[in-house]
């Protein structure tokens, strides 16, 4: 029986898998605390679905997969950050009119020119088929978005929480936010080859809501999250050694989950929690009422 | 001669019987998926499009397992996702759109699974992806049903919905039955998903309850002016983005887009009052008063 459980650990590839899906669901996973609070969660589908077009032509012309998809990413996430700057379209539906334009561009293409790269591979990822190339730029971009992030993560902070604050004090805002966009793009891109276009938006929302349900600490939210983010992701590629590649899914089935028990018993933000609070302040009521009654009474 | 040639070769694909019933079919998604666009886009509900069309897959492979319809089982996990949704951020601190997000995910992570799990002779990334010109009688015919009574209930409870959009609040103190009002909108929004997917695929989808609604806000300041233009830039954009896609031999859905994209960026630039040039000139004439 263990014999059989550890049969993933004796693959190389196996091992492999686990520890870069590790790191990136764990970069993801900090990330998912600035998305939250920045109230970004639609950004993480757009910049993953974005890349398409980017992946397509870099296929067509033989350059890496990855300058492509980066190229791509990038351009949707500066004309998002443009078209809010000049319209008085709200934010969800600019990035919506963005990313699926750049997807139907992919689209077009691969229309034209197909068998240039299977769009299934991009839309649902492949964690196990990712070349050792792609690895290695994977482990790059997620250590340098985790340096950035360690490195000016109290600056990132007061910008979330307090964009006119950090204003206030000298902080250049824009190059903030921009940091924060190149660096979600990035690593939305190296997730994206592990999960899959469609999940990619899981992985930079869902460990970052789960922490904010457990702790009001941004510090603590953080750790919680990595450490979830992290976690999952390396029992969704464990898991996937059985259930037949679908790496992306088991992760984020896996975060959906551990997400619905913390909804339910979070102390604090929980449903229970938030019933046994709801109870405790109608009996407290309720005991006063009766007091004030008893009280009345007895002065009566 | 050449201008002869060149419109003989024009007008060929309107001589093809399936390429005017796509036409017709594309304009149709379009007006629905527009008309509703522009509750979405007022409402702040770019997601729900996006998150319906992923949630269905895990409904569609179970009825795929039952022997069941898909459609039932598109529409119940989309509908589960939708309503899921609203039950979750009642109870929870977190935002609507990042409980929309975690929501859909989970469900799509879920089809993913089964669809590993169930072999079967059913490309079922071919739904999602759905295929303009493939599409099957039967689900045209459940596309036409679908659209004309959404077109239906949204016409006749047009200001209702308009006010729930606007201001939740003001709804409710005038008597209107806000949560009646609420899971209208949201089973209008899962049935045409449904619908419009197999026909036109998700990403389409997503777009079409996008664009067009935010095209029409960037024109004018009322409703139903609004719809008109949202529906009307629909049905251009569906027709001449078929047309071109027989050209081009190329994704029809892909170019149907990008043509609703076209019209933004024109309309961007060129709207009166909310466009570039219209603010430029009136920053302009601001200084000029200075």
């Amino acid at each position: 029986m263990i014999d059989q459980l550890l049969i993933p650990f004796t693959y190389e590839y196996m091992v492999n898998a686990m520890l870069v899906s590790a790191l990136v669901g764990g970069v993801c996973a900090c990330l998912s605390c600035f998305v939250m609070l920045k109230g970004w969660s639609l950004l993480g589908d757009g910049l993953s679905h974005a890349v398409v077009p980017g992946v397509a032509v870099a296929y067509k012309l033989g350059w890496p997969f990855a300058i492509g998809a980066y190229i791509a990413g990038m351009t949707a996430a500066m004309g998002m950050s443009y078209l809010r700057s000049i319209t008085r379209i709200r934010q969800d539906a600019i990035i919506g009119v963005v990313y699926t334009t750049w997807f139907a561009a992919g689209l077009v293409f691969l229309s034209i020119y197909p068998a240039s790269v299977k769009i299934k591979n991009i839309v649902f990822g492949n964690l196990l088929l990712i070349a050792p190339f792609d690895i290695r730029q994977m482990v790059v971009v997620s250590i340098v978005a985790l340096g950035v992030l360690l490195l000016k993560w109290k600056d990132l902070r007061l910008y979330c929480f307090d964009p006119s604050h950090a204003r206030t004090i000298g902080l250049n805002t824009w190059a903030l936010e921009a940091t924060l966009l190149v660096l979600m793009a990035g690593v939305a891109i190296a997730a994206l080859q592990a999960v899959g276009a469609a999940l990619v938006m899981a992985m930079l929302i869902t460990p970052g809501a789960t922490a904010y349900l457990l702790t009001d600490r941004f510090g603590r939210m953080m750790i919680l999250a990595a450490a979830m983010g992290a976690i999952t992701s390396a029992l969704g590629a464990y898991a996937s050694y059985y259930l037949n590649g679908s790496a992306g899914g088991t992760i984020v089935v896996l975060q959906t989950l551990v997400f619905l028990v913390t909804l339910v018993f979070a102390p604090r933000h929980g449903i229970l929690a938030g019933k046994a609070r709801a109870k405790a302040a109608a009996e407290d009521l309720l005991a006063r009422l009766n007091r004030e009654s008893f009280t009345q009474e007895a002065a009566r | 001669m050449m201008p002869l040639l060149l419109a003989v070769d024009l007008l060929e694909p309107l001589r093809q019987g399936f390429v005017i019933q796509v036409l017709i079919l594309a304009g149709l998604i379009g007006v629905v998926c527009a008309v509703l666009s522009c509750y979405l886009v007022l409402k702040g509900w770019a997601l729900m499009g996006d998150a319906i069309s992923h949630a269905v897959l895990p409904g569609i492979i179970l009825a795929y397992v039952l022997g069941i319809p898909l459609t039932i089982g598109a529409f119940a996990s989309g509908m589960l996702c939708a309503v899921g949704t609203g039950w979750i951020k009642a109870r929870s601190r977190i935002k609507e759109d990042t409980v929309m997000g975690i929501v859909f995910t989970g469900l799509f992570a879920l089809g993913l699974i089964l669809m590993s799990r169930v072999a079967s002779d059913v490309h079922f990334d071919q739904i999602i992806r759905g295929s303009l010109l493939g599409i099957h009688k039967s689900d045209m015919i459940q596309v036409y049903i679908t659209s004309a009574v959404t077109l239906g209930v949204v016409l006749l409870k047009r200001k209702d919905l308009m006010l729930l959009c606007f201001d939740q609040a003001q709804a409710k103190s005038v008597g209107l039955n806000t949560t009646f009002l609420y899971y209208l909108l949201l089973t209008l929004l899962a049935a045409t998903t449904v619908a419009a997917l197999q026909a036109v695929g998700i990403i389409l989808t997503v777009a079409m309850l996008i664009t067009p609604g935010s095209i029409a806000f960037m024109w004018t300041s009322r409703f139903d002016r609004m719809l008109l233009i949202a529906s009307s830039t629909a049905v251009v954009a569906a027709v001449v983005g078929t047309y071109i896609s027989y050209f081009f031999d190329g994704s029809a859905a892909g170019f149907i887009v990008l043509m609703q994209s076209l019209f933004f960026i024109i309309t961007i630039v060129f709207a009166p009052k909310h466009g570039l040039i219209a603010r430029r000139r009136t920053l302009k004439a601001a200084l000029d008063q200075i």
